[in-house]
């Protein structure tokens, strides 16, 4: 065997192996989203095909079923002239500014909750059953006593969406601290750090993937009670505004409000994966 | 001179019958290349996490000049075989981690770190991302981080197992060559029955179940290789088989064939 051909085996094996690391899942992956993408276009527009036929067919009555376009002359009638004293761009900077003061109430506190239930067992025992009792509670339930005790204004609201977001947070961020290698702790408290130094320089940051995963879910569970905590006198949001298009049966605003809710959650829950390839670069190729 | 002893240590983790290591007595001056070689299961780790303080013993005295240790510490840093480095920081900041949680000023340790990756032939690379890095490049970087502490002490846990065989053949020449310039004692685990005779100045030799030393050898091939000889031509050495074929038979010593 000669010199040359070794090294070539060898660069081959190189190869190989940083096939078989970790950039080898992202051609294939991209190539099975590039088709899942194909299909998803191909249904949605077979979903508007099938709303737009019916609705032209009138199979069912335009009170129920508005047509598309109706829809779309709706969302810039409302874009443009408002609906009850507020235009779209109010409602919808109301209720982004309600779920986001939610989210950093629920940062605040879910973060460090989580830290103290992934770090010490005192602290797990005092917040776990806590947390597993408020999370199944659908935010309906609890909207009654929230505005009993903290009235109909701003800070109920926000509350009620706070609490719907403190589960998420809290939880990703234990389980980011419990994942945590012990080889990296090790590492750190032999290199001097001290207990809080191993908290602050090694398991914040090792759990930050975790915790931007926990915001993502907060942000999508926050987002869904947006109807709920806009129940109860509000007067500008986009949960406000499909109520009262639902009591006037104004159909077509209805429906655009609820296209609306779901294009911002789906602008959201991008952004923050942007946010998570800037913030946490490494997460999942170590 | 700084001595790290272990002395009659034996380590018993829970819910196992036999100790992991029974009264097994090490010890290591700073002019020291220590390597523990053993079959699987001989408590090589738990003996050097002992050194490091991360595993308490259950009976024996573990003590850097007379002074017992009880918990990890600077003095004894420890380089893992998964380099557990941190890959929100790069290869640079790694290096100054030690120096950041001792307040050490950010261009003092920047020039620290850079002086750091030189020595473990990495210059130019302080900037690069941990997963950038090949898998030697990293372990050079986790002794880099481990030389930062300024230890008295360099603990090795199979730093080069992972490594394929050429790499790790330029690891030891680069570990040889710090051990000389830094004057560290250095404890290691390895498998390797080769690397342990080309880097130890003392092997100690562990059987299994439990955990204890039957022998020490104490070759002096890493002397030859500092004094200026290559490590090929030591390898190609007949009293480096012969100590190699002595090293083998005493590892395998009273194994049921």
């Amino acid at each position: 065997m000669t010199v040359s051909s070794y090294a070539e085996r060898r660069g081959r094996n190189l190869e190989g192996a940083d096939v078989s690391s970790v950039p080898e899942a992202r051609p294939r992956r991209k190539r099975v989203t590039g088709s899942a993408r194909i299909v998803s276009a191909v249904t949605i527009l077979a979903v508007l095909a099938v709303w737009a036929v019916s609705a032209r067919l009138q199979l069912v009555s335009p009170v129920f079923l508005p047509s598309p376009a109706a829809v779309w002359s709706k969302f810039i009638a409302v874009a443009r002239d408002g609906f009850v004293d507020a235009t779209l761009l109010q409602h919808i900077a109301a209720s982004l500014g309600r779920v986001f003061a939610a989210l950093i109430a629920a940062v605040l506190v879910g973060v460090p909750v989580g830290l103290a239930i992934g770090i010490s067992t005192v602290g797990r025992g005092i917040f776990d059953p806590l947390l597993e009792f408020l999370r199944p509670i659908p935010p309906l339930a609890y909207l009654p006593l929230v505005i009993i005790w903290f009235g109909i204004g701003e800070p109920s609201k926000i509350l009620v969406i706070a609490i719907a977001m403190l589960a998420p947070v809290a939880l990703s961020t234990a389980s980011g601290v419990r994942s945590v290698s012990q080889e990296r702790i090790n590492a750190a408290r032999s290199l001097g750090a001290t207990r809080g130094q191993v908290v602050r320089h090694v398991i914040v940051p090792s759990a930050l993937p975790s915790i931007l995963t926990g915001l993502r879910i907060a942000l999508g569970a926050g987002w869904s009670t947006l109807v709920a905590a806009e129940l109860v006198a509000a007067t500008r949001g986009l949960g406000f505004m499909i109520q009262s298009a639902a009591q006037f049966l104004v159909t077509d605003v209805v429906v655009m409000g609820i296209l609306v809710i779901a294009a911002i959650a789906f602008v959201l829950e991008f952004a923050i994966r942007r946010i998570e390839r800037v913030l946490v670069p490494w997460a999942g190729r170590e | 001179m700084p001595r790290l002893v272990l002395d009659k240590v034996s380590v018993r983790y829970d819910g196992q019958a036999r100790p992991a290591v029974e009264r097994a007595s090490i010890s290591v001056a700073s002019s020291d290349f220590v390597v523990l070689v053993g079959r699987s299961g001989c408590g090589k780790t738990s003996l050097l996490n002992v050194a490091a303080g991360l595993v308490t013993p259950a009976s024996g005295d573990v003590t850097v000049d007379g002074a017992r240790i009880t918990a990890p510490g600077a003095d004894r840093a420890v380089v893992f075989q998964n380099d557990a480095l941190f890959p929100w920081l790069t290869a640079r900041e790694n290096v100054a981690f030690a120096l950041r949680l001792r307040g050490i000023r950010p261009s003092e340790r920047e020039r620290r770190a850079d002086a750091l990756l030189a020595l473990v032939k990495l210059e130019g690379s302080g900037d690069r991302r941990i997963w950038e890095l090949s898998g030697g490049m990293r372990q050079r970087v986790g002794l880099a981080r481990a030389l930062a502490a300024e230890p008295q002490f360099l603990l090795l846990d199979e730093p080069l197992g992972a490594l394929d065989a050429l790499t790790r053949e330029r690891m030891q020449t680069t570990l040889l060559d710090i051990w000389k310039v830094s004057r560290v004692g250095v404890l290691m685990v390895t498998h390797g029955i080769e690397e342990a005779l080309v880097l130890g100045t003392r092997i100690v030799v562990l059987a299994p179940a439990p955990g204890r030393v039957v022998r020490t050898f104490e070759p002096g091939f890493s002397r030859r290789y500092l004094a200026g000889e290559r490590l090929r031509d030591i390898k190609a050495d007949p009293a480096f088989a012969a100590a190699r074929g002595d090293l083998t038979d005493a590892i395998f010593e009273g194994e049921a064939a």
